[in-house]
């Protein structure tokens, strides 16, 4: 197993999509799953003449026309690399949000044009520290591969997964990340379901969490983070971890 | 008596030595359409017909949209930690780049960007 294959790539992204192509691939929905009234999975096949390769981590640009509109909207790619005909990505219903009801409207066999791959929120190589992803909703997309990968080494370093959701249902792969950690001893994951108070917004737990479990509990600050969600969590929690000690790169986010 | 609108000017140079394309716009229209910063080069270009890759939707999440800025920077809204965590990773990065959907132009300005090669990716 390459770490990174970048190095053997010949048509994928070396950084932030060189090498990606604005001529876009068209894919069709082979299937659609549902996790949630509110959350789903589009599973998109790329057609077997243009060979699609990316890292861990990427994301693809969809091209949509909707109500005459041309519209780019990306979305992190939740499958691996290993199986690059086939690419998921997971939805939510934005309320009021046209792109993600068309999206949900869309049945299998429907078409989607798409760039890509592109982004920079991959694995630099297989950690060497204690690594710990932290997923809000549907953040955990991006991170599924990423973590994935890393429980491909032999890892030497504790490497940690808190995934936060509004619901059970809304916890994706949550099956999965039990069984890895039932096969690897340095891998744990915690599921964190809260949604939004009168007093305060479901992401306020998630941040106090991961304050008191690597600000406040110890000193060290030899860990690496890679951060995902929507909206101004992710760089709060960025903000917190980075103003506690942490080195600015070992302190890795998208924020959507 | 009526004040005259305060016009900033966008002059958009490519490193593929495509045509200069310049555009006089009132800041105070934007946004100009849905993607990047109200008034951000990446807005005011797409607002006038003018491609800039943009893979994230002008969300701060890739580089697609770099430029880099050979006049006027000083006109410029300043960059965010987020621009500048994301700038770290574009290739052909100088001390004058920005991404187009973070840099918000000012009235009265005049800004010219160079558009680097490396963004088209063709």
């Amino acid at each position: 197993m390459v770490f990174d294959d970048r190095a053997t790539m010949t048509n994928a992204a070396t950084a932030d999509g060189a090498g990606a192509t604005r001529n876009p691939h068209l894919g069709v929905i082979e299937r659609v799953v549902e996790h949630a009234a509110d959350t789903r999975s589009l599973f998109l096949r790329v057609p077997a003449d243009r060979s699609f390769r990316f890292v861990p981590g990427q994301f693809i640009s969809l091209q949509l026309i909707i109500d005459g509109q041309s519209l780019v909207r990306p979305y992190s790619i939740a499958s691996d690399p290993e199986q690059s005909d086939v690419l998921e990505i997971c939805l939510n219903v934005v309320p009021g949000g046209l792109v993600s009801a068309y999206l949900f409207s869309l049945r299998a066999g429907a078409h989607l044009s798409f760039t890509g791959p592109w982004g920079t929120f991959t694995l630099a190589g297989p950690p060497t520290a204690e690594t710990v992803f932290i997923a809000d909703g549907t953040g955990i997309a991006p991170i599924r591969p990423m973590l994935r990968r890393a429980l491909t080494t032999d890892l030497a370093v504790p490497v940690r997964l808190h995934h936060r959701a509004q619901s059970e249902a809304e916890l994706l792969y949550r099956a999965e990340w039990q069984a890895l950690a039932q096969q690897h001893s340095q891998f744990s994951f915690e599921a964190i379901i809260a949604s939004a108070s009168a007093v305060a917004p479901a992401s306020e737990v998630l941040l106090e969490r991961m304050h008191a479990r690597y600000v406040a509990a110890d000193q060290n600050r030899r860990r690496s983070f890679y951060i995902c969600g929507v909206g101004d969590i992710v760089t709060r929690l960025r903000d917190a971890l980075r103003g506690a000690g942490y080195a600015r790169r070992a302190v890795q986010y998208e924020k959507w | 008596m009526l004040q005259a609108p305060l016009m900033a000017k966008l002059r958009v140079l490519y490193e593929t030595g495509d045509p200069e394309r310049v555009i006089e716009f009132d800041p105070r229209k934007a946004p100009f359409q849905h993607d990047g910063l109200p008034g951000s080069v990446l807005d005011v270009l797409l607002g006038h017909g003018i491609h800039l890759d943009h893979a994230c939707g002008g969300n701060c999440a890739c580089t697609t949209c770099h430029v880099i800025v050979k006049g006027g920077a000083e006109h410029l809204s300043e960059s965010s930690e987020s621009e500048e965590d994301l700038l770290d990773k574009a290739p052909g990065l100088t001390p004058t780049s920005r991404l187009g959907c973070q840099a918000v132009i000012e009235a009265d300005a005049e800004v010219l960007v160079l558009i680097p090669r490396f963004t088209i990716n063709q």
